[in-house]
Parts: structure tokens; sequence; C-alpha cells
């Protein structure tokens, strides 16, 4: 018998990036890296500001897909650090941009993110990319 | 978030191998007996000798699983299947599923989030996809419901 999938939503993430830094040609394909310098989440449990010292490492395929690598540093509202990374695929011409991040935190109002899965849905704006990010249930 | 089946997914877990504590945890890894996968779009076998799941348990209590399948479709095509997944539940329900009781899976969390990468003509779709699945640990092994995220 099949198990049904649910999800809630977790939170709505906007990212400030700065002026990339094209690495270039790579085995795994063209490396940009988008410097990620602040931002904003907001959800029902929980909101925040996004720390400086952040990046999006970005990976284009020949497949005409990209691959995303994240890592940011979410400062609540109450003062609790979250560690948040996600990889994830864009895929322009199917519209098709779809994270899975993750969160790590030592605070215990917080520590429910240690425990669950995540699906983000992603669309670049031009003030920066928005990410609607639901739990996994 | 809408979703579709892509595959159910059987699994057969052989001998597990206890490493021990490691520094972040206990890690024990699942080598794959068997297993197999059906679903509209693509169906088959997993080959075992490539197939284990290393997982970790940590200091809350979580199973954190890193799953590495390889998949042999009924024509032939070879997929590379990984997964990141958790487990965690209520500890008597814990306890039932590591005495190898079938326990109701809608009382615990066990989810993963499977990626797949193949160079078959036939199957490129999966080098595209986010998907997230629900598990069934059962006694023989888990049984997967691996949704396409849409």
């Amino acid at each position: 018998m099949s198990l049904p999938i649910n999800s809630r939503p977790l939170m709505v993430l906007r990212l400030t990036t700065a002026a990339t830094q094209e690495i270039g040609s790579t085995p795994q394909g063209t490396l940009t890296i988008f410097p990620i310098i602040g931002g904003s989440f907001e959800g029902e449990r929980l909101r925040g500001r996004v720390l400086a010292g952040g990046g999006d490492w970005v990976t284009a395929h020949d497949n005409g897909t990209l691959t995303l690598d994240l890592r940011v540093t979410l400062e609540t509202d109450d003062g609790a650090l979250i560690h948040m990374t996600f990889t994830g695929v864009r895929d322009d011409a199917n519209h098709y941009f779809r994270t899975v991040p993750r969160f790590e935190t030592a605070a215990a109002k917080y520590a429910f993110l240690n425990l669950l899965l995540a699906v983000g849905s992603a669309e670049i704006r031009p003030d920066g990319p928005v990410h609607t990010i639901e739990e996994i249930l | 978030m809408n979703t579709r089946l892509l595959m159910m997914m059987k699994v057969k877990v052989g001998t597990l191998v206890n490493i021990g504590a490691v520094p972040h945890g206990t890690r024990r890894t699942a080598p794959l007996a068997g297993g197999t996968f059906e679903g509209p779009r693509l169906r088959g076998t997993i080959l075992p000798a490539s197939s284990v799941d290393w997982q970790l348990l940590r200091s809350d209590g979580v199973l954190e699983m890193d799953l590495r399948f390889t998949l042999q479709t009924d024509d032939g095509a070879l997929i590379s299947m990984s997964s990141f997944g958790l487990r965690h539940g209520p500890s008597e329900v814990l306890a039932a599923i590591a005495r190898g009781e079938t326990v109701d899976p809608a009382t615990y969390y066990f989810r993963t989030m499977p990626r797949f990468e193949t160079a078959h003509p036939a199957y490129l779709f999966l080098n595209r996809l986010i998907t997230v699945a629900s598990g069934d640990r059962r006694p023989e092994g888990p049984i997967y419901t691996i949704h396409e995220v849409l």
C-alpha cells in the first residue's frame, strides 16, 4: 500500500545576494558563487533575518539544469542561530526550481527543525531569490 | 506542495554491521540483500552488491540515513540513487521496530529525499527531479513510497 506524503508551510525565505563570483568551467560544470549578504525569513513558528556570510554554489550542467548548494545562518527574532543548508535543482526550461533544505540548531525552542525534512519551491525575483519552504509531515 | 507517485520500493536488508560509537553518534551500515521497485514509469530490481544504507544514530535519538542504491530497470538501464533520511518517534514504537515487529508507519517519522543519476535516455527525467519518500520499516526491510515533487 502506498503511503501518502503531506506537508505544511514552514517559512518564506528571501535572500539578498552580492555580485556573483564566476569560478568557470570545472569538471562538474560551470560554477558560479552567489554571496549571500542578508535576507529575511518568516513563518508561523519562526521569523528573523539572514546573516551576512553565506553563499550559494551554483553549478550549471550540460543538460541545461542548475544544481544549488547553499549555506546560510539564520538568526531568529528572539536570538537563536540556525545553520541552514540546502541542495536543489533548477530547470528553467521546465519551470522547475525545487530545493531540499536542512536545519541544525542548538536552541531548544527550535529543536523541531533538527527532526524534519523539508522541500522548497523557489523563484528568482528582481530583488533576489524567494524560497517557499514546506515541512514534510 | 504537489506530488505524484514515482515508485514503490521494497528493500530486503542483509546483516547489519555495527561500527559503534563514533565522534558524532553511533554508526552502523545496512547492506542490502536485494529489492525491487515499481511505478508507472519504471520498474526493476536493486543490485545488492553496491547498495548500502549508512546509518548514524544521533545523540538526540534521531536515526540519520545515507543510502546509496544501484537500480536496474527491467529494460536494462542502471540508475544510481542516493538518499538522505530521518527516522524518529516514540521510544516504544522504535523499540518494537528494533524487536522486528511490524508497526503502523503513521506512528513514527520515516522520511527520505531520494535523488537519481542515470545516463540512460529513457530515464533522463530522473536526473531533474526532487523526490520525497515515506518509509515503512518492516521486519525484512523498509518499503518506500517515493513521490516526485511537482
